[in-house]
């Protein structure tokens, strides 16, 4: 699968116009970190002196988001592999200035797609606290013990954009529920140990 | 007072098992015809007496006292007696479920998971990173919801040691 079509390796030669090495490894995380649908603003934004027009800046944000994205993807490690994606007539120092940034980034850009990959609500922090309840209108003078557990659950980061919603549930658990769940719990671990080890 | 301790083992079935409202009822009814009695004065007798024991369990009262309660009433020594000695017996039960219908909120009826491995995603095209997921069914007033979460493995085991805590805990007061 070709990284990124010609056109696009043609947009990417506009780095060459950057002021500074620092200002295009500046430009890759911002273009890495960008959901398609920013790339407008950040071309504005980012890449002034470096294209012609607004149009040329959005196609070299969305070529370098492209590029990063799909070493990311295919989880390519080595400076050769890397190399072997652009084009045989591509500047040859701006290939080596791209790929050792993109070298210098890949396990943090990968650990983002992780975080932000679809999921179910994530559980985000927990609390509890054990009670004792001494009465009630059933039976006036008692003491059952009774756990509340407060479980703060985000949820799919990509549907929220910037704005997680957290809700915080609280539930109440007794003894006997409690009993259940940690013998449920313990059978995970079980397992789970089990797939570590073979 | 044959009849007498007939009445009182259907009353304390009936105790025991608040649920069976139509054995409970039909069982009246047999008693009523067997003994010829009328079943309509026979059931507001019946309401009468249940007042005692459900009384009785609210204040957490000892069969000494119910025995004396039902003697004030009116009972005869013998009869208040032969309760005393089934409301002795039965109470473990009976204030098993007084205490089991206090109220709780958000109660955790029921956990359900499966754990897993991400195979890949439309991000990264190998991960192999390990997920949980757990759904939790909880009873908010008289529905049931569902609730689903996930979570890593270093959440998981913390999630376990809190919960030995909470355990640990609960003994302790229990």
């Amino acid at each position: 699968m070709a990284a990124l079509r010609d056109a696009e390796f043609a947009a990417l030669q506009s780095l060459l116009k950057a002021p500074s090495k620092d200002a295009v490894r500046q430009l890759c995380q911002e273009c890495f970190s960008s959901p398609p649908a920013a790339f407008g603003p950040l071309a504005q934004r980012a890449c002034p002196g470096l294209a012609a027009g607004p149009e040329e800046a959005e196609q070299l944000v969305s070529a370098l988001h492209n590029l990063t994205r799909h070493v990311v993807y295919c989880g390519l490690t080595r400076a050769e592999d890397i190399l072997s994606l652009f084009p045989e007539n591509f500047h040859q120092n701006l290939k080596n200035l791209l790929t050792k940034i993109i070298l210098e980034n890949i396990s943090v850009w990968r650990n983002e797609a992780q975080a932000s990959q679809i999921s179910l609500p994530r559980l985000v922090d927990m609390d509890w606290r054990v009670d004792i309840k001494t009465s009630s209108d059933s039976i006036i003078r008692m003491a059952v013990p009774t756990c509340l557990l407060q479980l703060k659950i985000q949820e799919d980061a990509a549907l929220c954009g910037n704005n997680p919603v957290v809700s915080a549930l609280t539930v109440e658990l007794s003894k006997e529920t409690l009993d259940t769940m940690l013998e449920g719990l313990g059978r995970i671990r079980d397992q789970l140990s089990a797939v570590a080890n073979k | 007072s044959q009849q007498f301790s007939a009445l009182t083992e259907v009353l304390f079935r009936f105790l025991t098992e608040p649920k069976e409202v139509e054995r409970f009822l039909a069982q009246l009814s047999d008693f009523a015809t067997m003994n010829k009695i009328s079943l309509g004065p026979l059931k507001n007798i019946v309401k009468s007496i249940l007042l005692v024991p459900n009384g009785a369990l609210k204040r957490n009262l000892s069969s000494e006292q119910v025995k004396a309660d039902f003697i004030a009433l009116g009972l005869s020594e013998e009869k208040a007696s032969y309760f005393a000695e089934q409301w002795k017996v039965n109470s473990p039960t009976l204030t098993r479920l007084a205490v089991g219908q206090t109220l709780m909120i958000n109660q955790l009826i029921d956990m359900e998971w499966k754990f897993g491995v991400t195979a890949g995603s439309s991000e990264l095209e190998k991960v192999g990173s390990i997920f949980l997921q757990l759904k939790l069914v909880i009873k908010k007033g008289s529905q049931l919801e569902n609730v689903y979460v996930e979570l890593t493995l270093p959440q998981f085991y913390s999630f376990l040691h809190e919960m030995e805590r909470v355990k640990t805990s609960l003994e302790s007061f229990s």
